[in-house]
């Protein structure tokens, strides 16, 4: 993924198209060819590419496809190039409208027939026959007396059922037409999964020939696939017009092969992007999606865009402000979809926004004048770091990172549950960079009083728990699947969960002396097996080489310098991610527990350049909000133009999202002046503040807090829902707060306001601006015919207090006040 | 929770009273129905026959070997510890950990022989036994009672479609689970109840106003919010935004409706009745599900168990944290047994159950060879289904699994087979064709071309 052009560009044959388009080029895919057997196939592409790589048209099944000297190859529909002899030549292709290329074809045929690899070749043709899918012989259980492994994930353990069991008859060698096993899959005899491999076909041949040759086992030395590439890496198709992916498969060894007839291809959105199990896509709707492709436990992906056919004008684009790099990458990504981005919000709806978003409070009204009023260029980034230092902030983003590390009462002591807290608190409070941050978190040792980073550790007894939690809370990546087997859609194994697992087996927990203490340390012995071999795995980070026996660090101290080394891919990009979602509402990667290479960003050069800043810039969180929170693209209008009403996914406007359950109870508090009171905690506190989520409240459940039970961004709701609109109605939370005695709601009410100086204090106070004059009409005249009817002053005065909090009600249950906007 | 307003009389300003309130449902100025807010898609299949639906899903998977499909002649690794009794249907067998539901199968059928072929982990058989499909990217199909929703609208003022008590959590997949309405849009979202009906301060939250909240006032907060539409254009493209101010609609609907609020107040029941559910969480929610059909909701789903982990549920694994086969007797099985007999007798006895189906659904079955911790691991190969009440035949039985209850070996029922079935029974079944709205406008079928409901299974 890291390098989609590396091999296209030096493959790739280029002919300068004389088409209307002068940056259009013709190419054919592969751009050389070599057979170096008769055995080999190659799957054929004419593309429209434009000067920056995209595909913008596939051409190849309409095209005429030659190859001179005829008898060297034959092209089969696909199309697909067949090797007949030995020889060179070309391959050419002419398009519908005359344009023509071609390529050097060589075919060596030494030796002429190929050895087919078991695991490189046998098992991806039994895979993608479906014999070890879930529903068949890959089930728990097998079918009908033969069990594989799920997709091929044991294939030591598949060789001897293939080779060995059922009496060896599943196999003949001699006479592989008359093994089993290929009647079975052709159907010649009665097969409960059918027909599932055509006699004679290339697949028949592959396992026909291997049998013939001895059926051999894993080799060592095979050449392993160390990578696919897919191409065109990149396509921009109009909807309704139809394509297709190649796939590559890279060895070890440098020599790469067409593995598009045995790859498995999926899409990551179907609305936008149909493909079926050829690689045959077909443009849906405007948007973007990626092809996934699997093969040989490797995936790669291919970005596919479906530009809006709407015309745009270009001078949207021309005056879109640009603050930083996210302007700059966005915009770019937003021209390629046809997608203009709305203005500006202008400087009292971006307060209230980043206010809300920093801090989990409304901006207070002489900050709003002064802000707005304030001349200076650079107001936005000075108010942004004023705003980081706020003790609100801190709070603010300490529950962030409690949340993801579920500091709460369900597990710990309240005394261990304040020192994992404080632990949070005092390092955002320092603005701890990240990967010290984590490495104190992976490494802690000692009393976990005394140390609060170690309740980490007294959360996650089991180790299979702490296995999964410190990958998804550090690493983005959700290894629950690959406990019990190979991930059936990523490059995942089970023997790499079991290796990154021993990083984590020796921690040693021993209760202390004082109330909720435990003491971490790290035992010089002790292994988690591995359930399929039964023997532990040696400790080895995901990707990276196994610990040296001789290594003197511990084995934490391993996975800590690991994780934090600028080379991970995933760590940095990770919390990058999760930051972006904080303001944005969905992530680059839109699942932010499962960062799965068969569901890229949906801009990867943003999130690319935002990671290698974020290491660059040494981890400093900080500084990463801060660009994020200065960008134009976050400055941005939420009021759609005509051309970007239906994203929600590109930024091209801001997305309104509705505020957590804790902001919106925080800042009810801050509107009425009546805080919440929460039972064993000091007047005042804000729910912000809370260490635990264990404390009980009503609001903040049906506005759904996390339960802090399991590292899951899923525990935590922002959905509106009825149970939200009763409680807003009829709960107790909002409705005290309009009624307390000492709430600005009956100071504002007693006092000698005017309805319309009530108004707009009202509005600026809870919404960052003033009524419209229509607001302002309606809402007067309704404050003012409430108290027409009442007969005496006492009358009078409660007819108005109660239309005074009937006009809070109205403000502070409108869209406008219960979403960031 | 202390009252600033308990120590003194409460001014009622406009002159209306609680008690007013309560009775505003017939008042025109509040008389925003749901109707407004759920437009119906399909009038034409409404008629007066209009069938209900409470699903009870079986959370964690019950095992068919040990409840509805027993193999005694199988070897003692698969028969498992239970002996099977005849039930009231002569040759129908189901086991003894099931004593009262023997005496009622005349009003029960079983479809012995559902399977699926997705991945064998909860998430996708919750997927496809409450909406008939998986799931795709970028695809959720509607549940069932969604899928209702969206055709008939609302009856009355009662949401059409209710959860009880709670959405399945997590267990294990972390995938979508199917309860919700998915791409038909979250206006057809189940009424999620959120609570315990068996925990003895149980009350829904917030479903009437506090008194001082005169109709009069709800009124002018309801007109004065709609006047705030200062930035109306960035919300009307928002769908969340919608979805909230539907929300609000279907609140004051429930709110001023005092047949909807009746139906969850479980203290309207005799005591006796209480008890003949059971006082279990489970036991209780069923109660409230035929409290709430009597009311006008049209589908109720009733998760046995919220998920199945913190909890003893069917999910036999038999290893830490899970219970075993033999657990099954001790707390699974009788709740069931005491729940689902009294729905069935109290709907039969109060004439609702030939216009109320009662579907009892597991996720799949489990796996024949009985594993060394004494339990039974996931198995979508083959399982059983229950269909009572409305046009399904009491007593029948539809397909076989094999002598070990492995696979199908007669009548193989797919899930989109149970869809079709259930819509079928709903009364959208006459044409299954019938589409759906689905991404971008796509329209999608109720069930795939060429699925049948099963036939047999109806009168």
């Amino acid at each position: 993924m890291r390098r989609p052009f590396s091999l296209l560009a030096c493959l790739m044959a280029v002919a300068v198209a004389n088409s209307a388009f002068a940056a259009e080029r013709l190419v054919i895919v592969p751009g050389a060819i070599h057979f170096r057997t008769l055995d080999d196939v190659e799957s054929l592409m004419l593309l429209k590419m434009d000067d920056s790589g995209v595909a913008t048209a596939d051409l190849s099944e309409a095209a005429a496809w030659t190859v001179a000297p005829a008898d060297l190859a034959r092209i089969e529909p696909g199309p697909v190039l067949i090797p007949r002899k030995k020889g060179e030549g070309t391959l050419t292709a002419v398009s519908t409208n005359g344009e023509k290329v071609s390529v050097a074809l060589k075919v060596s045929a030494e030796p002429a027939r190929r050895a087919w690899s078991y695991e490189n070749h046998v098992v991806p043709v039994m895979t993608r026959a479906g014999c070890n899918s879930g529903p068949c012989h890959g089930a728990m259980a097998g079918k009908g007396g033969m069990r594989l492994s799920l997709r091929g994930y044991a294939p030591e353990t598949d060789h001897d059922v293939l080779t060995r069991q059922a009496g060896g008859r599943r196999i003949q060698p001699g006479v592989p037409e008359e093994s089993l096993a290929m009647w079975k899959a052709t159907g010649a005899v009665p097969h409960g999964g059918g027909t599932r491999l055509i006699a004679g076909s290339r697949d028949y041949r592959v396992l026909a020939d291997w049998i013939a040759a001895g059926a051999p086992g894993l080799k060592q030395g095979t050449p392993k696939v160390v990578r696919l590439e897919a191409s065109p890496a990149r396509a921009r198709y109009e909807s309704g017009k139809t394509g297709r992916i190649t796939v590559r498969a890279i060895y070890s060894d440098g020599n790469t092969e067409d593995v598009t007839g045995w790859a498995r291809f999926g899409t990551t959105d179907s609305t936008v992007l149909a493909v079926d199990d050829d690689g045959r896509l077909k443009a849906e709707n405007p948007g973007e999606a990626h092809v996934t492709v699997v093969y040989a436990n490797q995936v790669t992906t291919a970005a596919v865009s479906v530009p809006n056919p709407a015309k745009v004008d270009p001078a949207l684009f021309a005056k879109a402000s640009v603050v930083n790099k996210i302007d700059e990458l966005n915009l770019v990504k937003l021209k390629a979809l046809g997608l203009p981005p709305s203005p500006d919000a202008g400087d009292a709806a971006w307060l209230r926004r980043v206010t809300l978003d920093l801090t989990g409070q409304l901006p207070d009204v002489e900050r709003l004048n002064a802000f707005v009023a304030d001349a200076d260029p650079a107001k936005r980034g000075k108010e942004v770091e004023r705003l980081l230092a706020t003790p609100e902030s801190i709070d603010y983003w300490a529950y962030q990172w409690s949340d993801l590390l579920l500091v709460s009462s369900n597990k710990l002591a309240t005394p261990a549950m304040w020192a994992f807290y404080g632990f949070v608190r005092d390092s955002v409070a320092e603005n701890k960079p990240w990967d010290r941050f984590v490495r104190e978190i992976v490494t802690a040792r000692g009393s976990t009083l005394a140390e609060g980073a170690g309740n980490f550790f007294a959360i996650h007894r089991d180790p299979t728990d702490l296995t999964e939690t410190t990958s998804v809370a550090f690493l983005g990546l959700s290894l629950t699947c690959v406990r019990c087997h190979n991930h059936p859609m990523e490059k995942w194994t089970q023997d790499q969960y079991y290796g990154f697992a021993s990083l984590l087996g020796r921690v040693g927990l021993k209760d202390g002396d004082a109330t909720g203490e435990v003491v971490v340390s790290d035992r010089p012995s002790g292994e988690i097996m591995h359930p399929r071999r039964g023997v532990p795995m040696p400790p080895q980070p995901l990707d990276a080489p196994a610990l040296a026996q001789s290594d003197p660090r511990n084995r934490r101290e391993a996975l800590a310098d690991w994780m934090t080394a600028p080379e991970n891919p995933l760590f940095a990009k990770a919390i990058v991610n999760r930051v972006w979602k904080k303001f944005f509402g969905s992530g680059l990667v839109a699942d932010e527990d499962d960062l799965k290479a068969t569901t890229p960003p949906w801009d990867a050069d943003l999130l690319d350049r935002l990671v290698a800043d974020f290491k660059a810039d040494g981890y400093d969180m900080r500084r990463l909000i801060t660009t994020i929170a200065t960008s134009a693209v976050y400055a941005r209008s939420s009021v759609p133009l005509p051309q970007n009403r239906g994203d929600t996914r590109y930024l091209s406007r801001f997305v309104p999202r509705r505020l957590s359950a804790e902001v919106l109870l925080d800042v009810y508090s801050q509107a009425t002046d009546v805080p919440t009171p929460f039972d064993g905690f000091p007047e005042k506190w804000r729910a912000m503040q809370l260490p635990d989520t264990k404390v009980a409240d009503g609001f903040l459940r049906a506005f759904g807090r996390p339960e802090r039970l399991t590292t899951c961004s899923c525990e935590r709701s922002n959905e509106p829902s009825v149970a939200q609109a009763l409680n807003l109605a009829n709960g107790e939370s909002l409705n005290q707060k309009l009624r307390a005695e000492k709430g600005i709601v009956r100071r504002w009410a007693t006092a000698d306001m005017s309805d319309e100086a009530l108004t707009d204090a009202l509005f600026l106070r809870a919404l960052s601006r003033r009524p419209t004059a229509a607001e302002k009409a309606n809402l007067v005249a309704s404050l003012k015919s409430s108290s027409a009817q009442a007969t005496t002053e006492q009358a009078r005065k409660d007819a108005r207090t109660a239309a005074v909090e009937d006009l809070f009600w109205a403000v502070l249950t409108s869209d406008e006040f219960l979403f960031n906007h | 929770m202390i009252r600033l307003d308990a120590h003194r009389k409460v001014q009622l300003c406009d002159g209306m009273s609680r008690r007013d309130f309560l009775h505003a449902g017939a008042l025109p100025m509040l008389g925003l129905g749901l109707n407004e807010a759920m437009a119906a898609q399909n009038q034409a299949v409404s008629g007066p026959a209009d069938m209900n639906c409470i699903l009870l899903f079986l959370v964690g998977a019950p095992s068919q070997i040990d409840c509805w499909d027993m193999k005694p002649d199988a070897p003692a690794e698969i028969r498992g510890p239970f002996k099977p009794i005849e039930s009231n249907v002569p040759g129908v067998f189901v086991s003894e950990i099931f004593p009262k539901l023997a005496t009622m199968m005349d009003k029960v059928a079983l479809v012995r022989s559902t399977y699926h072929q997705a991945t064998a982990i909860h998430d996708t058989g919750y997927q496809m036994m409450q909406t008939g499909r998986l799931f795709g990217p970028g695809i959720e199909h509607p549940h069932y009672g969604s899928t209702l929703a969206w055709h008939k609208g609302p009856k009355g003022d009662a949401p059409p479609y209710v959860l009880l008590p709670k959405p399945i959590g997590a267990t294990g997949g972390n995938l979508p689970h199917g309860h919700s309405a998915g791409y038909l849009g979250k206006t057809y979202d189940p009424f999620i109840l959120n609570a315990d009906p068996n925990a003895p301060d149980f009350k829904v939250p917030d479903l009437l106003p506090p008194d001082y909240i005169t109709a009069v006032r709800s009124e002018r907060r309801r007109s004065m919010r709609k006047a705030i539409d200062g930035q109306l254009d960035a919300f009307e493209a928002s769908a969340e935004a919608k979805l909230l101010d539907t929300n609000f609609q279907q609140a004051y609907a429930i709110m001023s409706s005092a047949k909807t609020r009746d139906a969850f107040d479980l203290k309207k029941e005799p005591e006796s009745v209480r008890d003949r559910y059971g006082r279990t969480r489970f036991g209780q929610s069923c109660l409230m599900a035929r409290r709430l059909v009597e009311a006008g909701v049209r589908f109720v789903t009733v998760n046995m168990f919220e998920t199945v982990f913190n909890e003893v549920t069917w999910d036999i694994h038999g290893s830490s944290p899970f219970t075993s086969i033999e657990g099954l007797k001790d707390e699974v099985a009788p709740n069931f047994d005491q729940a689902y007999t009294a729905l069935l007798e109290d709907l039969y006895q109060r004439g609702l159950l030939s216009n109320t189906m009662v579907l009892g659904f597991g996720e799949f079955g489990r796996t024949p060879k009985i594993n060394p911790a004494g339990g039974r691991d996931h198995h979508p190969g083959v399982w059983t289904s229950l269909f009572a009440g409305g046009p399904f035949k009491g007593g029948t039985v539809v397909g076989e699994s094999d002598e070990i209850g492995g696979s199908p070996k007669t009548r193989p029922v797919s899930t989109g087979e149970i869809a079709a079935t259930v819509y079928e029974g709903l009364g959208l079944g006459l044409d299954l064709g019938m589409e759906l709205r689905g991404p971008g406008n796509r329209p999608i079928r109720l069930v795939e071309n060429g699925v049948e409901p099963i036939r047999e299974l109806f009168t």
